[in-house]
């Protein structure tokens, strides 16, 4: 018992990091209609860029903030000066442009940090708390929370606030948007950044466990694109839920199926994303879209 | 005093042209229809008011040249385009729809007391606050664009087929609606319309297209007593 | 819709366009493909080989994402179980062109079934689960090691050059890579010439409009992917005549993408372009690496982005980019159409928004 618990905390540790991914993933996707291949890869540049200013001695906490803010403004400047021309365009032309992407954020990783891997200090503590006499990870506890207030606090800007509406209505129809005076390539730089700065959040907290290298979220990110088409591409509730169903199942999997063990769990994803969609094209939560000729 | 003037206004999409010549003149607080037949360049004309496409020749507004100024521009100048289709954003609630109207304002309680004329102005609204944009009827979505459009106070107000897929009883109450928002509040407006009795009901002249240019101009009394007028769009 | 005819000649024609030309340069290629690997060296006709193996796999990619528009991350998968069926059989010491059959089959089966569910799925879910190939594929080909041979994969060597030939073993490979993936490529060509071509153009153009012609997007979707995984199967039977080991590393999903970027930079929808691809991906590594090592995966990424932003139709079209530069008058008539496809969308009332409505 004590060990199902474990697993279901640290599935939901993992399962809230590829979350965290799919949700910046499907905010991407919202506003400007294309999937960015590149989004664990901005995350890596960013935690790079988190790990760096420790080496120079600045806190752990204070370094991640900084990596955060460096994010958003990756974000923005990637969706102005990268992404801008392929929005109108086919959206597979713009997968290709986000591949791209990725494959120059890993080699600038690997050009200035090299390929080895790099200790990423951890935020929280490596021991286990007894609760309920089963002892859980410390870490993946505290991962699980901070991106579930990360997630809350993007909901509250997008639901509470005067920038999340004009979010939202951008997302919706642009041009229509614009009507009513927002300003709409600019709310696009905010969504963008916003997406990488989540991502940045996610980064930090899974490094320590991952270890720094530039090719560090490319499995992740895997599993976020499962969890985007588990969810469903219009549910950002959708792909957290499926997310954390994703990150569970795979450990669960991995120590009582014993056909699948620990190499093959990455099928879990793919095999559960296969019969899902064979009965629910638009994912569990995604609603279904109209194609206009 | 001259609100908007358009002068020989030309606007292609790529190699095709469709404006070639438009001019018209709205007074302030003044109401000018343009009619025409289909693909006559009625709603590219507010297109290019708007900045929506790139436009040659003059566009005047409140002795500004707005020519080539982005939409967003536009708007913040004080026009506010309702477009064809309505341009409703579906998946926000009507009162997120108003107040996305409303971004530009900083006075909140201003903003508050507009949607409350909005939903009198639209009873219809009233009930349905609440609900998705998406989840409304056709004539309560062109009656939530309108309101959505007059939320930013504007000076003038573009409005693109307004009657469109509406049943005849209801395109009226828009256009009673609209009528009575005129009255009290002075907004000038530019209407597209296809149904020209309609449009009469609104506006104090017109002017009509033709292939992309203006072929004729006159008051709403001169032209609903020219017999073309009559029999082209009048139904005789 | 556009007929892939030759257009009329006339005195106006340019030189190259002539159709004696096409043949007369076809001849030249031929003759040049079965005299020169017996002179070049055995490094330089290794490296031809290997071109020509990924040359075929990004015309199998081609098919299916270049052509038809669907996006594709596992490509590399049909190519590694190509060389792993090529592999067990030649181990297995079955017929070498019995082997070849069914390093084709396999694969085509395989993609076959996969299209089946995937085509189901809107585009870019086709990607997501492509992708799943290779990342599946790796664990299960350590898994089965029996039949694989795991981590260590397996290692052959029939390709040796026959005595009746009197050629050298390098010579030998470059001009089997040379035969069966010409044929692949003739075949190719053929196919999407002719109305299959069309068919796949019209359906990445706008699948509502493809079905209401009576143009089944998903029929096509399947048939193109099936055509592909068949071609990776025949460049994974290439590969093992080449390298003659074939690994789980084989089928590493960085490869699907390296795959990808390679067709973008030689040109997608595109015949030559795919040969270009192969070459890029073979010789782009060594060209960055030899600038400096550490910069290569970033100068890759430079050159994916590159090609995207000036040159979206791939190296292939670079002629075509020069003339047309130098025709065009100077002022843009409108914004320009980002890469790749052919919008079958008229100008109507569409484009210029976008551009407009932003900051």
């Amino acid at each position: 018992m004590g060990k199902f618990v474990q697993l279901v905390v640290d599935g939901l540790s993992t399962g809230s990091i590829y979350g965290a991914i799919a949700l910046a993933i499907v905010l991407v996707n919202q506003a400007t209609g294309l999937i960015n291949f590149a989004q664990g890869g901005m995350a890596v540049l960013s935690a790079y860029v988190a790990w760096e200013l420790t080496t120079h001695g600045v806190p752990l906490v204070l370094a991640i903030i900084a990596s955060v803010v460096f994010a958003l403004l990756l974000g923005a400047v990637v969706e102005r000066w990268l992404i801008r021309r392929f929005e109108g365009g086919e959206p597979d032309t713009a997968v290709v442009v986000t591949i791209g992407l990725l494959t120059l954020l890993t080699g600038l990783c690997g050009w200035l940090w090299t390929y080895n891997n790099k200790q990423f200090p951890s935020l929280f503590p490596l021991g286990t708390v007894s609760v309920g006499g089963v002892s859980i990870s410390i870490r993946s506890i505290g991962t699980t929370l901070v991106i579930v207030v990360a997630m809350v606090l993007l909901q509250v800007l997008f639901v509470g606030t005067k920038l999340g509406l004009a979010l939202r209505a951008v997302a919706i129809n642009p041009e229509s948007a614009a009507f009513s005076g927002l300003r709409v390539g600019r709310l696009l730089m905010v969504g963008w950044g916003l997406a990488a700065g989540l991502g940045a959040v996610a980064g930090a907290l899974v490094a320590p466990q991952l270890t720094l290298t530039p090719g560090m979220l490319d499995g992740p990110l895997v599993y976020a694109l499962a969890a985007v088409i588990l969810g469903g591409l219009s549910s950002p509730v959708g792909v957290v839920v499926a997310a954390w169903i994703i990150g569970v199942l795979e450990n669960l999997a991995a120590v009582y199926v014993s056909f699948i063990g620990f190499d093959l769990k990455v099928a879990v994803p793919f095999v559960l994303i296969f019969v899902v969609l064979l009965v629910r094209p638009q994912g569990l939560f995604g609603r279904k879209t109209v194609v206009r000729v | 005093m001259t609100l908007l003037e358009l002068e020989g206004v030309t606007a292609s999409y790529g190699p095709v042209q469709v404006l070639d010549g438009v001019s018209l003149s709205v007074p302030d607080g003044g109401a000018v229809g343009i009619l025409g037949a289909n693909g006559a360049g009625k709603t590219t004309t507010l297109r290019a008011i708007s900045g929506t496409v790139r436009a040659g020749g003059r566009i005047v507004f409140d002795g500004k040249d707005i020519r080539g100024l982005r939409p967003d521009r536009v708007a913040a100048l004080g026009i506010a385009h309702v477009p064809e289709g309505r341009g409703t954003l579906g998946d926000l609630t009507v009162r997120d729809n108003l107040r996305v109207g409303a971004y530009l304002r900083k006075d909140r309680k201003g903003v508050e007391h507009d949607i409350e004329y909005c939903l009198d102005l639209f009873p219809n609204l009233r009930e349905r606050i609440r609900s998705n944009a998406s989840a409304l009827s056709g004539g309560e979505q062109q009656m939530l664009a309108v309101g959505r459009a007059i939320m930013s106070k504007p000076r003038l107000v573009l409005l693109d087929e307004a009657s469109l897929g509406l049943a005849p009883s209801t395109a009226r109450t828009v256009y009673d609606a609209i009528h009575r928002l005129r009255v009290e509040s002075g907004i000038a407006m530019v209407v597209v319309e296809q149904n020209a009795n309609l449009a009469f009901t609104l506006v104090d002249s017109a002017t009509v297209l033709e292939t992309g240019r203006s072929v004729l101009t006159g008051t709403s009394a001169e032209l609903k007593g020219m017999d073309e007028i009559r029999r082209a769009y009048l139904g005789g | 819709m556009a007929r892939p005819t030759t257009p009329p000649t006339n005195l106006a024609t340019p030189v190259w366009r002539r159709p004696w030309v096409g043949w007369a340069t076809a001849l030249v290629v031929v003759v040049v493909f079965v005299v020169a690997p017996l002179y070049l060296s055995v490094l330089t006709n290794q490296t031809i080989a290997r071109v020509g193996v990924f040359a075929v796999a990004v015309l199998g990619l081609n098919v299916v994402m270049g052509y038809t528009g669907q996006v594709s991350l596992g490509q590399i998968f049909f190519v590694g179980l190509g060389a792993y069926v090529t592999a067990y059989g030649v181990t297995q010491g079955w017929n070498v062109v019995l082997v070849f059959v069914l390093a084709c089959l396999v694969p085509a089966l395989v993609g076959l079934v996969v299209a089946l569910a995937a085509a189901r799925l809107g585009g870019l879910a086709i990607a997501m689960v492509t992708i799943a190939l290779p990342i599946v594929g790796v664990p299960l080909a350590k898994r089965l090691s029996d039949v694989t041979g795991g981590s260590e994969g397996l290692s052959t060597s029939f390709a040796g050059a026959p005595a009746w030939s009197g050629l050298a073993d390098d010579q030998w490979q470059v001009y089997l890579v040379l035969v069966v993936g010409g044929a692949a490529f003739l075949l190719t060509r053929s196919l999407v010439r002719g109305k299959y071509g069309r068919a796949f153009a019209i359906v990445k153009g706008n699948e509502a409009v493809a079905s209401s012609m009576g143009i089944s997007p998903y029929r096509y979707k399947v048939l193109a992917f099936t055509v592909a995984s068949l071609i990776g199967g025949v460049s994974g039977f290439l590969y093992m005549v080449v390298v003659q080991y074939t690994s789980p590393e084989t089928l590493a999903f960085n490869h699907s993408i390296d795959l990808v970027v390679a067709m973008v930079i030689g040109g997608s929808a595109s015949i030559v372009g795919s040969l270009l691809g192969g070459a890029v991906y073979i010789l782009l590594p060594q060209l960055t690496s030899n600038i400096d090592s550490s910069l290569t995966v970033l100068l890759q990424g430079v050159v994916l982005l590159a090609v995207l932003f000036v040159l979206p139709g791939g190296l292939v079209s670079l002629p075509r980019a020069l003339t047309r530069g130098r025709r065009r008058s100077g002022a843009d008539r409108g914004p320009v159409a980002p890469p790749t496809s052919p919008s079958s969308t008229t100008a109507a009332e569409e484009p210029l928004t976008e551009r407009q409505g932003h900051a």
